[in-house]
């Protein structure tokens, strides 16, 4: 009650400084600035706070409600794929469907993702691999007679690097052609 | 006598699978490999390292680790599943979810009442093996890492297992964690890496060795939980280990390729305590060594390269000896390769799928040792896909080439190949009889109007084939009573016979015009490796895994004249000291006292015309005949022809214009598929 008095003495004091046609403050320096209350600063704040988590939950509310929608849709359209293939769909009340998906999906996943370890410990960065040319051709390069990499020494092997090799041998002797003219 | 004109084929493209794990069975000296397209041979030690049985793969199963439970095989692999063996029908008896992801490693206590498993989610499940099955127990104290490997102490108290960035012993009792073992991570850029620890074996005396992927063998006290000594062993990853059964000795194996051996020794002779010093260096594999089996005498190991090695050691047998000779087995002990004689065709059979070729036509005449021109290129025909998720058992194409049969674990697969000028049809046959169902083996008649086809207990059926039809007829049984699986079957040219052998070394020969039994082969000590019907005298020529070869006549029922002499002489000594066992018999028309065999490395013609050859007369003696005039040849001939001009022999058949196809896989072909290998770097390349 003695808010309320506060309140509508403050508003009518405000009310009545608002009425006067010409705003110019009062001139006497005696006059204190209007009373606001902490009781009434404490409504305003908390009035202004609820209105903004109102604004903030009703925002919230929206984006879940656009995003239920969506994936709702999305689901019904990948279902709809999946009725195609699996014979384990059932429909709920309102928009849900249930499908049974096969065993394996989680199992597999995991398994790969277990040779995927495997294969990068032993053949992934940092693993110092090279060609299975370069170890065979070890023993030609070492020998007492050197020959040639076994990809060029075989007939049937390394086509396209026997292809470029020629390339590059003739271009070779196409340069060392030309200068002395 | 011996001029053939030869098809050299060398367009059979086929890849051998790596080895991921082994197991070895000290009491029967049985070896189970496990390869990574889920495939799990037996080699048998005993009988000069035979490979006696194969399971054929399937689709997403390989086997990360093996493990022998008395005479039960078990296996477990990366999709979390505990697999048990069924080895008398080849095949896996049932499966155990063991819902803890992705299984890295397997182990049974010194009793043989549980096995451990190390799983992704870090937890080592205990499973009780009972007689019929096993069943899940518990699960030890789940720790943060996947578990890589384990190693359960020969007491049964205490498991090591093996982490990343750690090792922990845990007490199987109350299954709590008792000590963790920090290991070093690598040097320089592998340091901000997590140290895989691949390998672990705790021993008797409470030491555990360790192998990881930093390349060192660390050598750990159990019951202080200390480090005594590290060994860095290599650059690359240390990715097995292995105890002698004395526990005296260490292997370890690498993913250079080197196996590196340990021993509990004295370091110098005045010293009274005995510590683990690296010793002995084997470099035998090109590629990684994934796994490893130390046995009393031998080093076994099998990796990347597909190829098993076994080195016996030399100061555990004779030195000098065929005993103590390095075996290297790269190819299988089968036949992959099946040729119809009288049209030309060879067929491949891979894990995946059949490939059918027509050999190519050459006009021209020419020395011997001369290249002959090519008329028309050799063509394949058909490549046919299988069906199902298991691999392909084993195959067959019928001599005339009109009817292709394969079979795996799941299915059998009959088709009808028809040749319309330069076209072919095939037509599969869909309404096969039911008894036609898990089939090891399977052989056309040589008129192409039976099917035999090998089964359970090592019965053979019979089916009948009729244009696009086909029906069961009968069932041959043994009276043995034999439940070891059939790996030969022989069907002789006249139809008349058929000859099954199977790995309890038991031969039997079937009357196929009365339909049952004929006679039964005296049991030998060894298993056979091929077995032949002579066309015109009908006597079953058999050679056996220690490369005797025995003539049984069918119509006599006992051993032939020749074969006695053959067994008093005694086989010369080069040819009993090879290192692959015959694969496949087959007699001339031509010739009737020729009888043709190979191997991986020769292929020979036994004339039995002429005398055997004596314990000093050279075996190998083609090329010094060559050189000497007419009369003096037929004075030092001798009854062993044999040819090593063609290498490694998949196949080595004769065609009914006399012709020889030969069939070849040039081990180079097949390393150069083969995944990297480390990179060494050396001196002047």
């Amino acid at each position: 009650m003695a808010r309320r008095q506060r309140g509508e003495a403050a508003r009518s004091s405000s009310g009545k400084l608002t009425d006067e046609p010409s705003l110019t403050l009062p001139d006497s320096d005696d006059e204190a600035p209007e009373e606001v209350t902490f009781e009434d600063s404490k409504v305003e704040a908390l009035r202004s706070m609820k209105q903004a988590l109102d604004t903030a939950r009703r925002k919230q509310k929206q984006s879940e409600d656009e995003a239920a929608k969506e994936e709702t849709g999305e689901q019904k359209s990948k279902k709809k794929k999946k009725r195609g293939k699996a014979a384990h769909t059932r429909n709920l009340k309102g928009n849900y469907t249930v499908t049974m998906l096969k065993d394996q999906l989680s199992t597999s996943f995991q398994q790969q993702t277990a040779e995927e370890f495997i294969q990068s410990r032993l053949y992934g960065p940092g693993s110092c691999r090279t060609t299975s040319n370069e170890l065979l051709s070890l023993e030609n390069k070492r020998a007492i007679n050197k020959s040639a990499a076994v990809q060029f020494v075989k007939k049937e092997w390394a086509c396209k690097e026997k292809a470029k090799a020629e390339k590059l041998k003739k271009r070779w002797i196409h340069k060392q052609q030309i200068p002395p003219c | 006598m011996g001029e053939f004109k030869v098809h050299r084929v060398r367009f059979f493209d086929y890849m051998p699978s790596a080895i991921r794990a082994m197991a070895f069975n000290s009491r029967t000296e049985r070896l189970a490999l496990a390869r990574a397209d889920g495939a799990v041979e037996i080699f048998n030690f005993a009988d000069h390292y035979f490979q006696e049985k194969i399971i054929p793969g399937q689709d997403g199963r390989a086997a990360e680790a093996l493990c022998w439970v008395g005479q039960r095989l078990f296996s477990a692999g990366l999709n979390g599943e505990i697999t048990e063996y069924d080895l008398e029908n080849l095949k896996p008896k049932y499966t155990v979810e063991a819902y803890g992801g992705p299984i890295w490693a397997m182990s049974s206590n010194g009793e043989g009442t549980l096995l451990a498993v190390g799983c992704e989610d870090g937890t080592v499940k205990m499973f009780e093996i009972l007689s019929e099955r096993i069943q899940f127990q518990r699960n030890l104290e789940r720790q943060k890492g996947r578990i890589i490997s384990l190693s359960w102490h020969p007491s049964g108290k205490l498991i090591a297992a093996g982490m990343m960035d750690m090792i922990r012993i845990f007490d199987a009792e109350t299954g709590h964690s008792t000590y963790r073992l920090l290991v070093d991570r690598g040097f320089g850029p592998s340091r901000c890496k997590e140290v895989v620890v691949w390998s672990i074996a705790f021993l008797s005396d409470h030491t555990i060795i360790s192998g990881d992927s930093a390349g060192k063998v660390q050598i750990w006290d159990g019951l202080t939980g200390t480090l005594v000594r590290t060994h860095p062993v290599t650059k690359w990853d240390v990715m097995a280990l292995s105890v002698s059964p004395d526990e005296s000795s260490v292997l370890a194996g690498t993913s250079e390729g080197t196996v590196i051996q340990f021993q509990f020794i004295t370091a110098t002779m005045d010293q009274q305590d005995k510590e683990w010093v690296r010793t002995r260096t084997f470099k035998n594999h090109s590629h990684d060594v994934r796994a490893l089996v130390h046995t009393e005498t031998a080093v076994v190991s099998g990796g990347m390269d597909t190829q098993l090695v076994v080195r016996p050691l030399l100061d555990k047998v004779e030195k000098n000896t065929h005993e103590s000779a390095l075996h290297k087995i790269a190819f299988p002990h089968r036949n992959l390769v099946c040729c119809a004689k009288k049209a030309g065709l060879l067929l491949f059979q891979f894990s995946d799928h059949l490939e059918l070729w027509r050999i190519g036509e050459s006009d021209g005449h020419g020395k011997p040792g001369d290249s002959l021109p090519v008329k028309r290129k050799p063509e394949k025909l058909i490549q046919l896909k299988r069906t199902g998720e298991h691999h392909i058992c084993s195959s067959a194409l019928s001599p005339c080439g009109g009817w292709l049969a394969y079979s795996t674990l799941s299915v059998v697969r009959l088709y009808r190949l028809q040749y319309n000028d330069n076209d072919i049809s095939i037509t599969k046959v869909s309404k096969l009889p039911k008894e036609l169902r898990s089939v090891h083996q399977l052989c056309f008649s040589s008129d192409s109007s039976k099917l035999f086809a090998s089964s359970s207990h090592s019965s053979v059926i019979v089916v009948a084939l009729n244009q696009l039809e086909c029906k069961y007829l009968h069932t041959l049984r043994p009276k043995s009573g034999s439940v070891q699986p059939v790996h030969l079957l022989c069907a002789s040219e006249d139809g008349k016979w058929l000859a099954t052998a199977s790995t309890d070394c038991e031969v039997h020969v079937y009357n196929l015009c009365k339909q049952k039994l004929h006679c039964t082969v005296p049991v030998y000590s060894s298993c056979p490796t091929a077995i032949g019907i002579h066309p015109t005298t009908s006597n079953l020529v058999v050679a056996y895994a220690d490369h005797q070869i025995f003539e049984y006549s069918l119509i006599q029922r006992e051993y032939t004249d020749w074969s006695r002499k053959l067994m008093k002489q005694g086989l010369h000594r080069l040819w009993l000291e090879r290192d692959t066992p015959v694969t496949h018999i087959t007699f001339s028309s031509k010739n009737p006292a020729h009888i043709f065999m190979h191997d991986t490395f020769m292929f020979c013609i036994i004339d039995q015309s002429l005398p055997l050859p004596e314990a000093r007369t050279m075996l190998y003696n083609q090329m010094t005949l060559r050189s000497l005039p007419e009369h003096e040849r037929l004075r030092q001939s001798h009854a062993f022809k044999i040819c090593k001009t063609f290498k490694h022999l998949m196949c080595v058949r004769l065609l009914e214009d006399h012709s020889v196809v030969v069939v070849e896989r040039p081990l180079l072909d097949i390393m150069s598929q083969l995944p990297a290998p480390v990179r060494q770097k050396k001196f002047a390349t």
